[in-house]
């Protein structure tokens, strides 16, 4: 009577056991002996100016000069390097006994076919070096300048000046495969989310502990945390405060992080016919409660951005007073500034209404959150915030036609190795997308030039404190928070540290816990 | 363009069954969540009104459903989301109507070039994914306008309207009552009014309850992939995307605007079957 | 026999021309929507290659000028309609690779997904269809019932995320997020089928009721025939015939669910492709990933004309298929 139920009930159970049997077979075979890396960037390409710090971070590619944990300059592919008293030419002589992964040797020669295309790409730092001339002589990389640039050591640490094999470009220049001379080479790519890795036999140090690396590009923050919480991955980078306490409460699995050399912080426009008021700047930076934004979105009090550098950049990080968080006293400021209560609660001069767009870019996850935070903490003012949560590339074009009010953005102070490089450019007079817009000081423009001519100690140490100083005081750029970079580290694995700067995440010193 | 849940209203051939009590419970469903949403944004909080120093607050006699990560209100955020949806939704779907109905009756009134370039029109059309077309409307709108959402839904919805009409109204205007009238010459106003509309009104009404419950879901949806809407809006896909990390810590974040949702488009599919049956 | 082949002949024209038709509005459309995306689209392609961090004026003016972003827009939109005549799909603005290579690859997601999820959908919802029509009215019929409303009722990213909540963090059986493994496709695909099986099951419930009442079924059980062969050779062919016009519509569900299960599962597909392509102004990615999703309904909908074809020469009205 019943010849269909048999049937059916068999081959539902066939395809769940089916199902669940590729699950628990693939589960078992990944596991093994690979580290699974997990993090929220995509791969779109293999060229090291475009998506290169994935494969210095995976430490298949290396740069010349690279930083230790401290953030000093330590010798990559170049053991020392030099310059003529002028600072004009330089000279990086190449590690002995490097080898590509094709087995190809690390040639003063193929050093330079590299470096010459990156410098012709105008993303990278490279190309803002004042280059005449790069050249090969039989043991190192030579540098002739235009002019004299102290920070090119600094710059040669950043992910596109990687070195790559010739064999790695195609007739045309483009890059078609990643060989390097990292302990790792590039086993399998699947662009945009998978890359995987394995010790290369050309090695010239030795042999790292682990043996294969597999990582996974996963952008949404809350998927990240599920991959740490039930043992899909060994490191994941980049949790959001739910997923940070949900890890700190399962087993297996623990939290690291380290403070990075990035601030998070308001860009605006000065002179906008608001924002150009240095009382109304004032008066928003005053309205923000950073300790309970801090507390609330990063679950980190001590977040809170009192200065425009992190404690961490210590150099950059003079004695003084904190940006006070004073409700009356933003108030009082921005009715000297001719703004009064209008109607529905927004404060107006002459009709018009207090009312700015906020940009800001969902790349990290902190962002949007402490916008929307932003905007509450200064409706309770009356400031109307418009926020536009949008891509990150609306700011730099907001900023050329001159259309940016604010932007919420969270800016790396040590791209390259030296925050020298990153605070000239922020606050170079002509503005620029990531720093400073329409505003400069004379004070703040010698302090610079002073710093990038080289200035001796105790008197650098002032140039610091004056650039520092004038910003705090005339807030072209209002700090918000400070920015903890972050992993979940299975205890699988031993021997993890963060490296601030980002510069690889040192899958060479990590080891299996037994 | 064709939404799924249009496309696939003759899955209804069990409608038959359902009762007159299923109708009134769905009705008495929709009359609290629409007082909800009309009373609830009056006399509620601000929904943007944020209180950092009380994020992920439980349920308290003051705020029944709790606060949010950015402390709050949700029982006020839920009544603006519930707005927001019910009014959005209702304005889609009157547009798509009017505007494939009036399609509709035109290629069937005039038949000929208008009939072929409409069809046309509507076969392409068909073949797109209204999520599709909506994401693309969407993208157009900076600073979280509703016009873009509004557009893309009523654009997506309104194939589903002409088709169904212009089938209809081919075999209404070839009756022998259309027939008479027309030899008695009354007028196209007379023979929409007493003959196409009568006709086609069980049809759009079904056709409308289905749309309502695209609308919302489309909505929702656009929320999760986080298009169109922005920050500090109250919208109910957004709400369970965002509340979906702190679905241990905090239950109560999820639980109402998934509830509003699930009882929102359940009434609407039950007024859809009994509208069926009648 | 040649009314058949005239049928065929039909079904193939229409669709074939159903089939340019949208590629033609398609392409079209997404141009023109990109166009008036705000912002400027060499920041867009330029944050895209070089990671946010390095974009600035000089990046941006150095793409516009490489992509030729100042040429007009009929120009540029004249180009590609000649380009995708001659099924050349030019490179990727942002990964500067070819685009029918990598939405080759992101095609293959999807489809892997697909069938799967399909599979999924046709034995869970013609299974529970099967077996709720034995007993109209009776609790398997019941169940089915309030089956298919509360799937209808649920967006497909809410239950993907209840189905990642029990399965992958309470359960930890499945992996929530990846792709590549077969381990990793069990979620979403399931996100999926279990969408789809609400409506198959009401389909094939009401299609078998319908068959086993009608008079040559009854027919046949009177000739004294086995009722396992009655099922067989009349209600599933039958069936069938009311069936599969469903999986016309159900390709259009499928679609759309493939966008936002994708993105949620991390899933390397044309929807996560189409996705990424909008925010990143990728407008040859874009109209290549929209064009190909259109297609493949298109596609799914001829298959599903001529397989009611085969299962049923009898000359039909139109059908429900999209």
């Amino acid at each position: 009577m019943n010849p269909t139920r048999p049937a059916v009930a068999a081959v539902a159970a066939v395809t769940l056991l089916a199902l669940a049997g590729c699950g628990a077979g693939a589960d078992r075979s990944s596991s093994a002996d690979v580290l699974r890396v997990a993090g929220p960037f995509e791969v779109h390409s293999l060229d090291p100016t475009a998506d290169g710090e994935i494969f210095t971070r995976l430490q298949v590619t290396e740069t010349l000069v690279t930083s230790d944990i401290e953030g000093e300059l330590v010798p990559g592919l170049a053991t020392e390097w030099s310059a003529s008293p002028d600072n004009t030419e330089w000279r990086f002589e190449l590690v002995e006994g490097a080898t590509f992964h094709d087995g190809s040797p690390l040639t003063p020669e193929a050093a330079v076919e590299a470096l010459e295309k990156v410098a012709t790409v105008e993303a990278s730092p490279l190309a803002e070096v004042p280059i005449e001339d790069i050249a090969a002589d039989e043991s190192a990389v030579l540098f002739d300048l235009a002019t004299a640039d102290l920070t090119l050591p600094a710059v040669l640490t950043h992910y596109s000046t990687a070195i790559l094999a010739p064999s790695s470009y195609d007739d045309a220049g483009q890059v078609t495969e990643v060989v390097g001379t990292g302990p790792y080479e590039v086993t399998d790519v699947e662009l945009p989310a998978s890359i995987e890795t394995a010790v290369s036999p050309e090695w010239r140090g030795e042999e790292p502990a682990i043996e294969k690396v597999a990582f996974q590009a996963v952008g949404r923050a809350e998927s990240r945390a599920l991959l740490a919480v039930s043992d899909q991955a060994d490191v994941v980078f980049s949790l959001e405060p739910a997923g940070r306490s949900r890890v700190e409460g399962a087993d297996g699995v623990r939290m690291e992080s380290s403070l990075q050399p990035r601030t998070i912080l308001l860009k605006l426009n000065a002179e906008h016919p608001i924002l150009g008021d240095v009382r109304v700047r004032r008066a928003l930076s005053m309205a923000l409660d950073r300790e309970s934004m801090a507390g609330a979105v990063l679950r980190e009090e001590e977040l809170a951005a009192t200065h425009l550098f992190p404690p961490s950049l210590e150099a950059w990080h003079p004695d003084l007073a904190p940006l006070p968080e004073d409700e009356q006293g933003a108030l009082d400021l921005l009715a000297e500034a001719g703004w009064e209560p209008g109607s529905d609660g927004v404060l107006e001069r002459d009709g018009e209404p207090l009312e700015l767009t906020l940009l800001t870019y969902p790349d990290r996850p902190e962002l949007p959150a402490l916008a929307t935070a932003i905007q509450g903490a200064l409706a309770e003012i009356g400031v109307r915030i418009e926020v536009d949560v949008t891509n990150s590339s609306e700011i730099p074009a907001g900023q050329a036609d001159g259309s940016l009010e604010l932007a919420l953005i969270a800016k790396h102070f040590a791209l390259v190795s030296d925050p020298l490089v990153d605070v000239a450019t922020v606050f170079a007079p002509e503005g620029d997308d990531w720093g400073v817009m329409n505003w400069a000081d004379p004070a703040v423009e010698r302090a610079i030039e002073a710093l990038l001519a080289g200035a001796p100690e105790p008197e650098a140490a002032e140039h610091r404190e004056t650039i520092v100083r004038v910003a705090h005081e005339d807030l072209p750029l209002i700090p918000v928070a400070w920015y903890r970079m972050n992993a979940a580290v299975s205890d699988r694995v031993d021997g993890f540290v963060m490296d601030p700067l980002e510069t690889t995440w040192r899958i060479t010193d990590l080891s299996w816990a037994s | 363009m064709t939404s799924p849940l249009l496309a696939t209203a003759a899955d209804t051939a069990t409608g038959g069954r359902r009762r007159p009590l299923a109708r009134r419970t769905a009705i008495a469903g929709l009359g609290v969540l629409v007082a909800f949403a009309l009373v609830g944004p009056l006399v509620l909080a601000d929904p943007a009104a944020q209180d950092l120093d009380r994020y992920l607050q439980g349920p308290t006699l003051l705020e029944p459903l709790g606060r949010d990560e950015y402390g709050r209100s949700v029982v006020a955020r839920v009544a603006h989301a519930t707005r927001l949806s019910l009014l959005l939704a209702s304005a889609c779907v009157a547009t798509a109507l009017l505007l494939g109905t009036a399609a509709g009756i035109a290629s069937a009134w005039f038949g000929g070039w208008v009939d072929a370039v409409l069809r046309a029109v509507s076969e392409a059309f068909v073949a797109l994914p209204a999520l599709l077309v909506v994401l693309l409307v969407s993208a157009l709108a900076s600073g979280g306008s509703l016009w873009a959402l509004y557009l893309g839904l009523a654009l997506a919805q309104w194939v589903e309207y002409f088709r169904v009409v212009r089938a209809r109204s081919a075999l209404v205007m070839g009756s022998a009552a259309v027939e008479a009238s027309r030899l008695l010459e009354l007028g196209p106003g007379h023979i929409v009014r007493r003959h196409l509309l009568p006709d086609l009104r069980p049809v759009l009404v079904t056709l409308a309850s289905l749309g309502m419950v695209t609308s919302i879901l489309a909505m929702s949806t656009l929320g999760f992939v986080k298009v169109g809407l922005q920050p500090p809006r109250a919208e109910l896909g957004l709400m369970i995307t965002e509340a979906f990390p702190f679905y241990d810590v905090a239950p109560w974040l999820s639980i109402a605007p998934i509830a509003v949702l699930f009882v929102l488009t359940i009434c609407f599919l039950t007024l859809r079957d009994s509208e069926e049956t009648a | 026999m040649t009314s058949r082949r005239l049928r065929l002949a039909g079904v193939l024209a229409r669709r074939g021309a159903q089939g340019v038709g949208v590629a033609v509005v398609v392409s079209v459309l997404c141009f023109l929507l990109v166009l008036r995306l705000p912002g400027d689209a060499a920041y867009r392609i330029a944050a895209g290659r070089y990671g946010y961090d390095l974009v600035d004026q000089e990046a941006a003016a150095a793409v516009r000028a490489e992509l030729g972003l100042d040429r007009s827009a009929w120009h540029r939109l004249g180009d590609w309609l000649i380009d995708l005549a001659q099924l050349d799909f030019g490179t990727s603005l942002v990964t500067s690779r070819p685009v029918a290579e990598e939405v080759g690859y992101y095609l293959l997601g999807t489809l892997q997904l697909a069938a799967v999820a399909l599979a999924f959908a046709v034995v869970i919802g013609a299974g529970a269809g099967v077996l709720a029509a034995r007993r109209p009215s009776g609790p398997v019929d019941r169940l089915t019932t309030a089956w298919v409303a509360s799937v209808r009722a649920v967006p497909p990213f809410l239950l993907g995320l209840l189905l990642v909540v029990v399965f992958s963090a309470q359960l930890e059986l499945l992996p929530a997020v990846g792709h590549g493994t077969p381990a990793s496709l069990v979620l979403p695909a399931a996100t999926l089928g279990l969408g789809l099986s609400g409506l198959f099951a009401r389909v094939t419930r009401d299609a078998v009721v319908e068959v086993r009442s009608s008079e040559y079924v009854q027919f046949a059980r009177t000739k004294g025939l086995a009722e396992r062969w009655v099922l067989l050779r009349h209600v599933v062919r039958n069936a069938a015939v009311l069936v599969v016009p469903y999986l016309g519509v159900q390709a259009v569900v499928l679609i759309e669910g493939v966008v936002v299960v994708e993105s949620l599962f991390s899933w390397q597909g044309l929807g996560h492709a189409l996705v990424h392509a909008v925010f990143w102004r990728d407008v040859p990615v874009l109209q290549a990933t929209a064009l190909v999703l259109a297609l493949l309904i298109v596609a799914v909908n001829t298959a599903v004309d001529l397989v009611v074809l085969w299962l049923d020469p009898r000359p039909r009205g139109s059908g429900v298929s999209a």
